[in-house]
């Protein structure tokens, strides 16, 4: 067989496994998408399509009252986004540091920091209502009887405590996942950098900072793209712990929960609204689809220059 | 990528409805027909079976499948299915706005008083639970009612020295301070479920806008929600907020039912379905019920009411003969009879007897004081309805956030956006 005859094969059989990918993508992702972006220019009564009607669902979007409950969504995916990053990161690169640094029993340490990733959310979201629980919760009981009577409070109930407990438990569930990716960057670091650092002098610190931590640029651009994306689609932790309409009083809305509600309606407070939903599925897309994009560009343009 | 989950599911929905639902032409084929029951009623499964039974035995030739789906589910898979046009031949309908869109778009079969002869003993707002929003056709024979209402415990009341219930809400304010003096909890409902906000409302606002008069003028665009009776009704909310439990705003809606159930608090203000609830957790409770009191000496009372849900035949279906038939024994006296003295339901029709003590009393009330719930029979027809504008509202509302000014003015501006009368008002 000739080398070329051999790299035909070698691509058709790419090919061939590449197809039920494809598929899936083009099926469940593309298809949607695309449906979406024509819904959003229709009148509907219910899920009954009307006229064509242009960008009018998407000036409906900017009216009030879905203009106000937009901005307000925005703002919380977007300090989701930066809490999440300061926070849930941070404590995840110190936790793969202190990983990484100790030698007896990581295994085990590494097991513990990662188990809750692979609990179920719906039970998390119930474990952590029943331990905040206003009344009946361990947590305020403790808090009430050590005396900090004032700290007792209905953390998931207050419209200004009820995001912030959110992101805690988002980061008690997920902070092992940036944890083993930051593990797994220094793992791959080559010893000799780190040996020939110390040999010059260089201290711990100085190590971490000017060695450990450039090069694990690659891991910090996945790891913040992946919570972009995440933050800006955050929708079961809210659904299980606020409902669709984002309670105590749209505390936790977030853009995922208001399309929901938009397009399949609340069972609740009623009708459902497939145009401006739709509409809002596209700036979601959009919002989520440019931030990815820019944010790992520039991340990997700054990989390049350390 | 939650977009895609989302569209996904209702994809997964539409495969799963395609491939439940018994194609035209199957069914008529064959000697027998099987007919499709959907509902949301999970809790209903073997009422609902043995039901079937009974019609199954009388009606040789036709089964029935009754296949209940998840509550938080159910309009968005029933939907799915009838604007693909399949779905189930029965279909178990959520009242007024839900669903009034699949009505308009023809996806059931219009009933008329000769084929569902049980629709004539039924009152004209009780049918209107189950007619379209645009031409006001029958597509549902409606099988139950739901009425808001004060529940109490008898016993606290007793123990606390509260002798008479309470005729006006300043009389219900002492009856809470003196319960409260007596060490227990004046009230069960809290803050962390809107919904529950919301038919707090629907319960003792009336008297303050003035029950169906308002209901009517603000349906004919003659007054808008920032009438000044509509504004006492929202602060009428916020004022009983320091009768909740501690910390009333993270309670959610299972433990602030829990409290009332479990005999901590006095009062519980809901909806007469809440008694199932609460007797599930706790069977030995005694609960007394009585309507909302007036708001001065001088108002009227009211007892907020609406019908909820109601049976209708798809209008696709294979067998339309086989389908009324079974919807007509839905209609008789001896089903009504088991849906009351089974599940507790306050009936539709007329001549069910009731004998359940607790359900015959508010029936009664329901008759001479009913006026319909505001937000569920007028205005969930498009969003925003008034009530996706209210149950976050009432959140802000008791703890400050808003004021009750505020929250009726959102209020108009997001039902005159798509309502016709209100258009243009504010």
């Amino acid at each position: 067989m000739s080398k070329s005859g051999l790299k035909r094969d070698q691509h058709r059989a790419a090919l061939f496994l590449l197809v039920p990918g494809i598929l899936t993508i083009v099926l469940f992702t593309t298809v949607p998408a695309l449906t979406t972006l024509s819904y959003s220019l229709f009148a509907w009564v219910g899920f009954q399509r009307g006229d064509f009607i242009g960008l009018d669902n998407f000036l409906r979007l900017f009216e009030y009252p879905f203009r106000d409950q937009f901005f307000m969504v925005l703002r919380h995916n977007t300090l989701v986004f930066i809490a999440v990053m300061i926070f849930q990161t941070g404590l995840g690169l110190l936790v793969a540091y202190a990983l990484f640094k100790v030698v007896r029993g990581r295994r085990a340490y590494r097991t513990i920091v990662f188990l809750p990733v692979i609990f179920s959310l719906v039970i998390v979201g119930y474990m952590w209502q029943t331990l905040l629980d206003p009344f009946y919760g361990p947590i305020n009981q403790i808090l009430l009887k050590v005396g900090l009577t004032d700290w007792a409070l209905p953390w998931l109930g207050d419209t200004r405590t009820a995001l912030p407990t959110l992101v805690f438990i988002n980061l008690w569930r997920w902070v092992g996942f940036p944890a083993i990716v930051f593990l797994a960057g220094l793992n791959a670091i080559n010893q000799e950098f780190i040996e020939a650092a110390r040999i010059d002098g260089a201290s711990e610190g100085q190590i971490f900072r000017k060695i450990l931590f450039p090069l694990l640029a690659p891991s910090l651009t996945i790891i913040t793209v992946l919570t972009f994306i995440g933050a800006f689609e955050w929708f079961d932790l809210p659904f299980v712990l606020g409902g669709s309409n984002g309670s105590p009083a749209g505390a936790t809305d977030t853009l995922a929960l208001m399309f929901y509600r938009l397009s399949f309606g609340s069972v609740d407070s009623g009708a459902n609204n497939v145009g401006v939903g739709s509409a809002l599925g596209v700036v979601i897309f959009t919002i989520v689809g440019l931030g990815a994009a820019l944010g790992s560009n520039l991340l990997r343009r700054r990989e390049v220059e350390m | 990528m939650k977009i895609t989950y989302t569209w996904l599911r209702a994809l997964v929905a539409a495969l799963f409805a395609a491939t439940t639902v018994v194609l035209p032409g199957t069914t008529s084929a064959s000697a027998a027909t099987e007919l499709t029951f959907w509902s949301w009623r999970t809790e209903d499964k073997a009422f609902y079976e043995s039901q079937i039974k009974l019609f199954e035995a009388k009606n040789p030739g036709i089964t029935v499948k009754f296949t209940p789906y998840l509550n938080t589910e159910y309009n968005a898979i029933v939907s799915t299915a009838l604007t693909a046009g399949k779905g189930p031949d029965i279909v178990q309908l959520r009242p007024y706005g839900a669903m009034a869109n699949l009505m308009d778009a023809g996806s059931f079969l219009p009933l008329t008083t000769t084929s569902v002869p049980a629709l004539k003993k039924l009152s004209p707002g009780i049918l209107a639970a189950a007619q379209g929003y645009k031409d006001k056709k029958q597509f549902g024979l409606p099988y139950a009612v739901s009425a808001l209402g004060v529940m109490y415990n008898p016993a606290i009341l007793s123990a606390s020295g509260v002798n008479a219930l309470p005729q006006t809400m300043s009389q219900m304010v002492a009856a809470f301070e003196k319960v409260k003096k007596a060490g227990y909890l004046p009230l069960g409902n809290a803050g962390g479920n809107g919904p529950a906000l919301e038919q707090l409302h629907a319960t003792i606002g009336p008297s303050y806008y003035g029950g169906t008069q308002f209901f009517n003028d603000v349906v004919a665009g003659k007054k808008t929600f920032t009438d000044k009776g509509y504004v006492a009704s929202l602060k009428a909310v916020a004022d009983l907020a320091k009768y909740m439990p501690a910390n009333y705003q993270g309670i959610d809606y299972n433990t602030a039912r829990g409290l009332f159930a479990n005999e901590k608090a006095a009062f519980y203000i809901g909806g007469n379905y809440e008694m199932g609830y609460f007797r599930s957790l706790n069977p030995s409770i005694n609960i007394g019920w009585f309507p909302a009191p007036k708001a001065t000496a001088g108002s009227k009372r009211y007892v907020g009411t609406w019908g909820d849900g109601s049976y209708a035949i798809n209008s696709k279906t294979a067998d339309q003969a086989a389908a009324l038939k079974f919807l007509n024994f839905l209609g008789t006296k001896e089903f009504g009879q088991a849906l009351v003295d089974e599940i507790a339901f306050i009936p539709t029709a007329p001549y069910v007897k009731i004998n359940d003590q607790a359900v015959k009393e508010i029936n009664r009330w329901v008759k001479t004081l009913g006026t319909p719930f505001l937000n569920v029979v007028g205005f969930r027809y498009e969003n925003p309805t008034s009530s996706s504008i209210l149950q976050p509202g009432f959140q802000k509302l008791i703890v400050g956030g808003t004021t009750p000014e505020q929250l009726a003015k959102d209020v108009q501006t997001a039902v005159a956006s798509w309502y016709g009368p209100q258009k243009g008002k504010s």
